[in-house]
């Protein structure tokens, strides 16, 4: 009995694709209830997450290289502030020094000057003894001479040699 | 790389180890590639033995009346007398199928013969009396996109149930199955439906894309298992699975998707005449693309290795067991190369079905913004696929480009 093959390639089964369109229906309807919503929302809050972590750090980055630059910027103002406090410190020691210098030069010099002032008042004074000294020790001799009697004339003129031999001052 | 090579010709040995039994149990039959291919009512665990699966007819009696009948099996139904095989009535020397109904018990005999034979296993069965309205029958094919559905369900209830417990949504995803799975589906939807369907449009077929991609993944790859069957290479599976694309796209159809098919602006009327009918047959011809290229495709695969296998029993019927022998390697490793081949275009095969969907859907739901301005956007993208005169172009780019990723696994 040669009897008719029922499969070939191209036969037409509606039973099959009644039952397939049941099958991939419910497929379809049962994954996208319980499968595809909860996975594809749980992508999408991932990914927000992340972009937002992203958006974050960046932000962040950003926060942290502002905040660096102004430090960089504080640090190089302080440091101007410290050289010219620095500058100005020892522009002012200088100008004291100098000042007391002065003074101290002008100091000494008034005491010089003093000393020297005294100094020829005491020599003038020296001098002044010194001349009333001879002239007493003059006298006293003087008074020798003439106790060895010795004339007026030859007195006066010795008396007068001694006194021309006396320094002028 | 000497793993590999000795692994290799292991295999090529292993095939002469097994090709007298192939040969010893495939003797009386011709080895026909295109019978191994094709649905069957039962489940082929050969050389184990074959499972005969339910069949099922809704049917209308000889009184007219509406009835379903359930069988265990091919051979339960046909020694219940209600069906006969269906013979070829060009051998008129056999008895008719009139006769077989008249004569039942006459005809036990032969029924049994036919079972003992195994050959009812492929006969069409037709009732004794009345006439079947559709046959509810379990196929072959019907089993395993229902194993393919399954595991798909399997998969992605698990891998959800990941995503719900938090693995995934606070924290990275871990683990190889969550990180395979869910680079699919990210690049289903960064790849595939984002791209055709727009930022506004894609969440709302996201769902459907991504079964219909997973689905015929996982049927592709069931073909390529030892005792599988591709679910895909049917043509009745792809022509549902192309008519839920259809649904989807006329249903959610724009107003300018309708007004584009039925009255295509800015041409002149005669042209209208002449496109209007072209462009409702375009409606059609799309998904019946896509089921054929789906079907011819994952049929061709296994015709191939089916073809190359059978070589070993054309060579070893024609010039002996010897000739046999000397094919058997070379073939088992061409069949090892187009196995590797299947499993690449199971991938791709999925991906065309579904990146095709989501054009199509996408050019469907695609609206022009400025109406009124179209005169000066006619060369937009969206204007590109809609537009009257372009729209002719766009779709021949559109079928040239189907056809190259569809030619390629052919080759």
């Amino acid at each position: 009995m040669k009897i008719i093959i029922a499969a070939d390639l191209l036969n037409a089964n509606f039973g099959l694709v009644i039952w397939l369109g049941i099958i991939f229906l419910l497929l379809l309807i049962i994954l996208k209830r319980y499968a595809w919503g909860p996975i594809t929302s749980a992508l999408e809050d991932r990914e927000r997450t992340i972009g937002e972590s992203m958006q974050q750090a960046e932000k962040a980055l950003a926060e942290a290289r502002q905040l660096q630059a102004d430090n960089e910027r504080a640090r190089r103002e302080a440091e101007q502030e410290a050289q010219r406090l620095l500058r100005d410190a020892r522009e002012e020691a200088d100008r004291l020094r100098g000042e007391e210098v002065q003074k101290t030069r002008e100091a000494i010099q008034h005491m010089r000057d003093q000393a020297q002032d005294e100094i020829e008042r005491e020599k003038d004074s020296a001098l002044d003894a010194l001349r009333a000294e001879v002239a007493d020790l003059a006298i006293q001799a003087a008074e020798k001479i003439l106790q060895t009697n010795l004339d007026a004339p030859s007195q006066r003129r010795l008396v007068e040699n001694f006194i021309d031999d006396l320094p002028k001052n | 790389m000497g793993k590999l090579f000795r692994a290799l010709v292991i295999i090529l040995l292993m095939g002469l180890i097994g090709t007298p039994a192939a040969l010893a149990s495939g003797e009386d039959d011709d080895f026909d590639p295109v019978h191994h291919t094709a649905d069957g009512y039962y489940l082929d665990f050969q050389p184990i033995g074959k499972v005969e699966l339910p069949r099922i007819f809704l049917m209308r009696d000889a009184n007219g009346s509406i009835g379903v009948d359930f069988f265990g099996g091919t051979a339960s139904a046909l020694r219940s007398g209600r069906y006969v095989a269906e013979v070829d009535e060009s051998h008129g020397d056999e008895a008719h199928e009139g006769d077989a109904a008249e004569t039942g018990h006459a005809q036990a005999g032969d029924v049994e013969a036919l079972i003992a034979s195994g050959a009812h296993l492929d006969a069409h069965l037709v009732p004794a009396a009345g006439s079947v309205i559709i046959d509810f029958s379990i196929t072959r094919h019907l089993i395993f996109s229902l194993l393919g559905a399954g595991i798909v369900l399997i998969i992605f209830l698990r891998l959800a149930g990941r995503y719900k417990r938090g693995i995934g949504r606070e924290t990275a995803p871990q683990g190889l199955f969550q990180n395979l799975f869910e680079t699919l589906i990210v690049f289903i939807r960064d790849d595939v439906a984002r791209p055709n369907l727009g930022d506004e449009h894609y969440k709302k077929f996201l769902p459907y894309l991504l079964t219909v991609f997973f689905f015929i993944l996982v049927c592709n790859l069931l073909g390529l298992v030892p005792f599988g069957a591709t679910a895909t290479s049917n043509l009745m599976i792809t022509s549902v699975l192309a008519t839920f694309t259809f649904f989807f796209t006329q249903i959610n159809g724009s107003k300018d998707h309708w007004k584009h098919v039925f009255w295509p602006p800015d041409m002149p009327i005669l042209v209208k005449f002449l496109l209007i009918p072209t462009e409702i047959m375009g409606l059609f011809t799309k998904p019946i693309a896509l089921a054929i290229r789906l079907f011819a495709n994952m049929t061709a695969g296994h015709l191939v290795i089916l073809s190359l296998v059978g070589l070993i029993f054309t060579f070893g019927g024609l010039f002996g067991p010897i000739a046999g022998y000397g094919v058997a390697p070379v073939s088992i490793a061409f069949t090892l190369f187009v196995n590797l081949l299947e499993i690449l275009i199971a991938f791709i095969q999925a991906y065309i079905f579904t990146i095709l969907s989501a054009l199509f859907i996408g050019m469907a739901v695609a609206e022009h913004s400025h109406h009124d301005h179209e005169h000066e956007h006619a060369h937009e993208p969206a204007a590109l696929a809609h537009g009257t005169a372009p729209a002719i172009i766009g779709d021949g780019a559109a079928e040239t480009a189907e056809q190259a990723p569809a030619l390629a696994p052919a080759s």
